[in-house]
């Protein structure tokens, strides 16, 4: 997911620094698990558990962006990684270059603890067997102004409508604009769109553009654009902007419309060559523990997999409304289209 | 002086011969090549390499092609595109020569401490960090930025204004405002350049001041200063986050367009045509700004 490639250039580079650790030559003595995630993905505090109770060392390489992660899995066909952390949409391609092994679910007792809506993700079964298992998840929200609007929007068709011409603002991404406008024109399966669909998609989102005052280009971005005023609504990034927004001053809430909205989970899949695959196996279901799950619900303010009490304190209650994302027909064609909208001067 | 170079000299010419170097200097002479050939000629080359590349089903085939190259020229939107952030940078150029002009020829005309100490100001913007200034362009020009607040307290409006932001003016704007500085210190070392005597020898045979800027001192410092806007728009050419960030819908340029191709798109060879495309056009600027100064040097 591109929302946390524009957190900041101080984290990425710090990732980076760290990353830079999986140079380093592995432990000789003991089992050594190597892991390449997310920052807020693999914390200490579970991280020394994990050790102390396999007896096994683990490093952590972080990681900025998906594509550093397909980089680094291509560069050894996954041998320099035993596990990983990486979003559904991401597993088409993953699997397709062979580059993860199926999970053994009968190895991650824990498993019992996902929550139904996490059981059977379509977007990361492959020939009927699993090749990983969710962990977090949210979605890419409306968020709308409370002073303008005094009950929340119930459908996407608010971000079209004149009235609100130049107080709106979208996402500069074009899988996640492309995937909720099928969502609004109703169309079954928005990861694969037939032609006709294609060019409907595009007509609907000129059409938008000339209500857009901005196509905001991250996390903060949007919500310094939203928080500076003269804007009502916004397709979101993710549900940790609208606690942002709050603590600057504006008054905002966050629905799911009717149509549904994009979900995403970020989930743990073991490398084709993990080294120790009893040992990437018990990571995972470490991973499945209520307490990891609580935490990362309370820490990250993103939904977890297996504690549905966790969830509803802070208001994700509707994961079975989400449409969880997969791997698009042609993501080439997307940017394209996407590129062809911005290229595009606004028809007035 | 001299005499170390005779010296040393000497002291070559009973050695071994030059071409044998001593291991120091071979030390030495391999950080000086080799350290720009990895870090700078490696890259480019190996975006080179791929822009010729061909691409199936996500996955780099490795046979050569030009279709990257034909994608390019056969697409309406990366062609008008990249025209448009041609157009964006030259207009940005432009304004830098003029405003900057006026600005180092006021400098320049200055006596003293003042003088160097109003250039370091200048210079100034130059060590904040550049997200920074363009925060800090949007708050002022902002909805409820410092523009508005100013405009409405002083009664010419009585609703904040839109007309400043998310459009082709706060682009031009917040580009100008952020790349003057690189206009202003070239064109400052071209005005510096004209010696001294030229301009009391036209004085002492009667040219009036506004003669001898016209006559002397603008054509003197044109080139210079020309050199200087090409460099700017160089650098204004690459910045797709501030049109981004302050243009609006209105803000997509080609460096995001180079962007988007890599990410989730994951078309890398494509990506590297269009900054292949990008790169030529900055070379050819750089060979016109360096023989505009060569010219200029050699009167």
């Amino acid at each position: 997911m591109k929302r946390r490639e524009f957190l900041s250039l101080t984290t990425t580079m710090a990732a980076g620094a760290l990353a830079s650790s999986a140079f380093k030559p592995a432990k000789a003595a003991g089992k050594e698990l190597r892991i390449l995630t997310w920052e807020g993905y693999a914390d200490d505090q579970w991280v020394k558990a994990f050790e102390q109770k396999t007896g096994s060392t683990v490093s952590i390489s972080y990681t900025g962006s998906v594509d550093e992660i397909f980089a680094k899995m291509t560069a050894s066909g996954g041998a320099d990684f035993d596990v990983i952390a990486i979003e559904t949409s991401s597993y088409k391609r993953l699997t397709q270059e062979k580059l993860l092994q199926p999970v053994d679910l009968a190895k991650v007792p824990q498993s019992s603890n996902l929550l139904p809506a996490f059981r059977s993700v379509s977007a990361i079964i492959f020939d009927g067997k699993p090749y990983a298992v969710p962990f977090a998840w949210g979605s890419i929200p409306l968020i709308y102004s409370t002073d303008t609007f005094k009950t929340a929007p119930d459908s996407w068709s608010i971000l079209w409508d004149p009235k609100y011409k130049g107080r709106i603002i979208v996402m500069d991404d074009a899988n996640n604009a492309i995937v909720t406008t099928a969502l609004l024109l109703g169309f079954k399966d928005p990861f694969n769109l037939s032609a006709d669909q294609f060019l409907q998609v595009k007509a609907k989102l000129l059409e938008q553009k000339a209500n857009v005052a901005s196509y905001y280009a991250g996390f903060d971005d949007g919500v310094s654009i939203f928080a500076q005023g003269g804007i009502d609504l916004m397709m979101s990034m993710g549900e940790p902007q609208a606690p942002m927004l709050r603590s600057r001053g504006a008054n905002v809430g966050l629905t799911i419309p009717k149509e549904g909205a994009i979900g995403w989970i970020d989930c743990w899949a073991i490398s084709a060559k993990a080294r120790d695959t009893e040992l990437a196996h018990a990571w995972v279901d470490a991973m499945l523990e209520k307490a990891v799950g609580t935490y990362i619900s309370e820490k990250t303010g993103y939904g977890n997999t297996t504690n549905g009490d966790a969830n509803e304190k802070i208001g994700l209650t509707y994961s079975d409304r989400l449409v969880f994302l997969q791997a698009p027909e042609d993501f080439g064609r997307r940017i394209e289209l996407w590129n062809e909208i911005k290229a595009t001067p606004v028809q007035q | 002086m001299m005499t170390v170079v005779s010296a040393e000299l000497a002291d070559t010419s009973v050695g071994p011969p030059r071409w044998l170097a001593s291991p120091g200097k071979i030390v030495v002479r391999l950080l000086v090549y080799g350290v720009p050939t990895v870090m700078i000629l490696a890259p480019l080359m190996s975006f080179l390499a791929y822009s010729f590349l061909e691409q199936k089903d996500n996955i780099v085939t490795g046979h050569l092609t030009l279709a990257n190259y034909a994608a390019f020229f056969q697409s309406g939107s990366y062609l008008y595109v990249f025209f448009g952030t041609v157009k964006l940078a030259f207009v940005v150029a432009t304004v830098a020569l003029f405003l900057g002009y006026i600005i180092s020829y006021l400098i320049w005309r200055l006596e003293g401490s003042t003088r160097y100490l109003l250039l370091l100001l200048s210079a100034l913007p130059l060590v904040m960090n550049y997200v920074v200034k363009i925060y800090a362009m949007r708050s002022i020009l902002g909805f409820n930025g410092f523009l508005n607040s100013f405009l409405m307290a002083s009664g010419i409006i009585n609703a904040p204004s839109k007309l400043f932001i998310f459009n082709q003016t706060a682009v031009m704007l917040a580009m100008a405002v952020i790349y003057l500085p690189f206009g202003i210190l070239p064109i400052f070392l071209a005005l510096e350049r004209i010696p001294q005597s030229l301009l009391s020898a036209a004085a002492d045979l009667g040219a009036k001041p506004g003669q001898i800027f016209l006559t002397v001192i603008l054509p003197l410092s044109l080139p210079g200063s020309i050199a200087g806007a090409l460099f700017v728009m160089v650098i204004a050419l690459g910045d797709y986050l501030t049109p981004q960030m302050v243009g609006g819908s209105e803000g997509f340029t080609f460096g995001r367009a180079i962007w988007s191709q890599f990410g989730m798109a994951f078309n890398w060879p494509f990506g590297a045509a269009l900054a292949v495309v990008l790169l030529v056009t900055v070379i050819a600027l750089i060979g016109l700004a360096s023989l505009i100064a060569r010219k200029a040097r050699l009167g």
